[in-house]
């Protein structure tokens, strides 16, 4: 053994000033027994820390002495309190003295040690059951993570769409060779308005429906393309939330005239002329 | 100090395992303002510092069965009794655990209130001694003898490392054993 490793370990002062457990006391005195450099190193902290105490020394209070003698033939009966406190909680308070009954306190280690596996045990089981319910939440927060991220994708893949629709619309307006056509309310139809868009090279054609009224749920707007007082069908169109973008519609050969009818879902193959709701002359 | 030592160690411990009153009555005349300043210096009150002494002496008395010359000095064995039965006051008067080891700074102002209060002691000696200590050493020191802190505990509470407190300690142990010779 490094007797000088040993001595600076400081578990000779803790040996010294009583703080050591009995098992660890023990190990020091049968260190101190078999190294006389341990032993005068013990020797020497405890006149050390003699010294040191008795620079603080002050008188007690003179009647106790007397009372200490006086208590001095009392039975321990008489003393509950002292007798309780010989043996203190948790410090060794006999350091130098033989341990009263190994057996006892072998049996207290056991004891111990079978509170502390009891425990120890127990925490397990919760850190278990608390790392087993945490993966359940963990799954749940995935699921619920990965059905947020789906419907972030479909969101993201509708603004797509809008923009790609925007950016088609903004082209159709930029074109200069598409014809706008305004085609105001017809009859008793005042104040309703809706305009085509077409191009006569491409043959491409959409609407805009501004301000029709939103047609019965069994009922279309259908837009007819008219040369020559003959209408040809350009396809039927939504209201509703599209109302207010612009439609593409069947592409149109020619047109003088653009009107708007009322006919059956689907469209009718010739409109209903007391159902046209507006119309309007393709300029030039 | 003192001058009279009728007895020696051994003697001391032969008397008071005889149940020798007389004997015992020198150990008190001899020994109790030390465990006095100790009971005083955890307590920092003179009543229960009063009590605790009682309680000290009468263990002695009855417990000096136990006592085993050949594991160490009587007095340590007294000062070891004296500190535990202070602290377990402490304890008990619903004191934290940890008051022990509280206010360190309140401790430094003690050493002055003593000084003037307590003419028992070598008033020169003693400062020449605190003088040359430093703050640091003095609380290591005072923390292990009085308050019972292994010196794990008093790294935590001064939370410096486990080496540096042996250190320290040795330091401090080794300068007051120099520093005794002088006085």
């Amino acid at each position: 053994m490094d007797v000088q490793r040993y001595i600076s370990s400081g578990i000779i002062e803790n040996h010294v000033t009583g703080l050591l457990s009995e098992v660890e006391s023990r190990e020091v005195l049968s260190t101190m027994q078999q190294y006389p450099e341990v032993k005068a190193a013990a020797d020497a902290l405890q006149v050390d820390m003699e010294r040191y105490i008795q620079l603080w020394a002050t008188k007690p209070p003179a009647g106790i002495k007397r009372q200490i003698m006086e208590r001095l033939h009392k039975t321990e009966a008489d003393e509950p309190v002292v007798a309780e406190s010989e043996t203190p909680a948790e410090t060794n308070e006999d350091t130098f003295s033989e341990n009263t009954g190994l057996n006892i306190s072998q049996l207290q280690i056991w004891q111990y040690s079978a509170a502390a596996a009891i425990v120890l045990l127990l925490g397990s089981i919760v850190m278990n059951v608390v790392s087993y319910s945490n993966s359940g939440s963990y799954q749940q927060q995935i699921s619920s993570l990965q059905t947020e991220q789906s419907s972030l994708m479909a969101e993201k893949e509708a603004l797509k769409e809008q923009l790609e629709f925007a950016h088609k619309e903004m082209g159709v307006m930029k074109d200069p060779s598409f014809k706008w056509t305004r085609m105001p309310g017809v009859g008793k139809h005042t104040g309703v308005v809706a305009t085509v868009c077409w191009n006569p090279q491409s043959k491409e054609t959409f609407i805009l429906a501004q301000a029709l009224p939103e047609p019965p749920v069994d009922k279309q707007y259908q837009l007819w393309a008219i040369v020559n007082g003959k209408p040809i069908d350009a396809g039927v169109f939504e209201l509703g939330n599209k109302a207010h973008s612009v439609q593409k519609v069947k592409p149109v050969e020619n047109a003088q005239v653009f009107a708007v009818t009322l006919e059956k879902k689907g469209g009718n193959p010739s409109p209903t002329l007391d159902q046209m709701f507006v119309a309007g002359k393709v300029a030039g | 100090m003192e001058s009279a030592f009728t007895y020696t160690e051994s003697e001391l411990v032969q008397g008071l395992k005889a149940k020798d009153q007389k004997v015992f009555g020198y150990l008190y005349d001899r020994y109790s303002p030390a465990l006095y300043g100790v009971a005083l210096k955890v307590l920092n009150d003179e009543s229960n510092a009063n009590d605790v002494l009682q309680e000290v002496f009468l263990k002695i008395w009855r417990n000096i069965d136990r006592y085993d010359e050949s594991k160490g000095r009587l007095f340590t064995w007294m000062l070891n009794i004296t500190r535990n039965s202070a602290i377990d006051t402490l304890r008990s008067k619903a004191h934290k655990m940890d008051q022990k080891i509280q206010d360190i700074g309140d401790d430094v102002h003690l050493y002055t209130g003593n000084l003037t209060v307590h003419p028992s002691v070598d008033h020169l000696g003693l400062s020449k001694v605190l003088e040359k200590l430093t703050k640091e050493q003095r609380i290591i020191i005072d923390l292990a003898y009085y308050k019972g802190c292994t010196q794990e505990e008093i790294s935590k509470v001064l939370e410096i490392p486990l080496g540096t407190v042996k250190t320290r300690m040795r330091n401090a142990i080794i300068q007051l054993r120099n520093l005794l010779k002088l006085v």
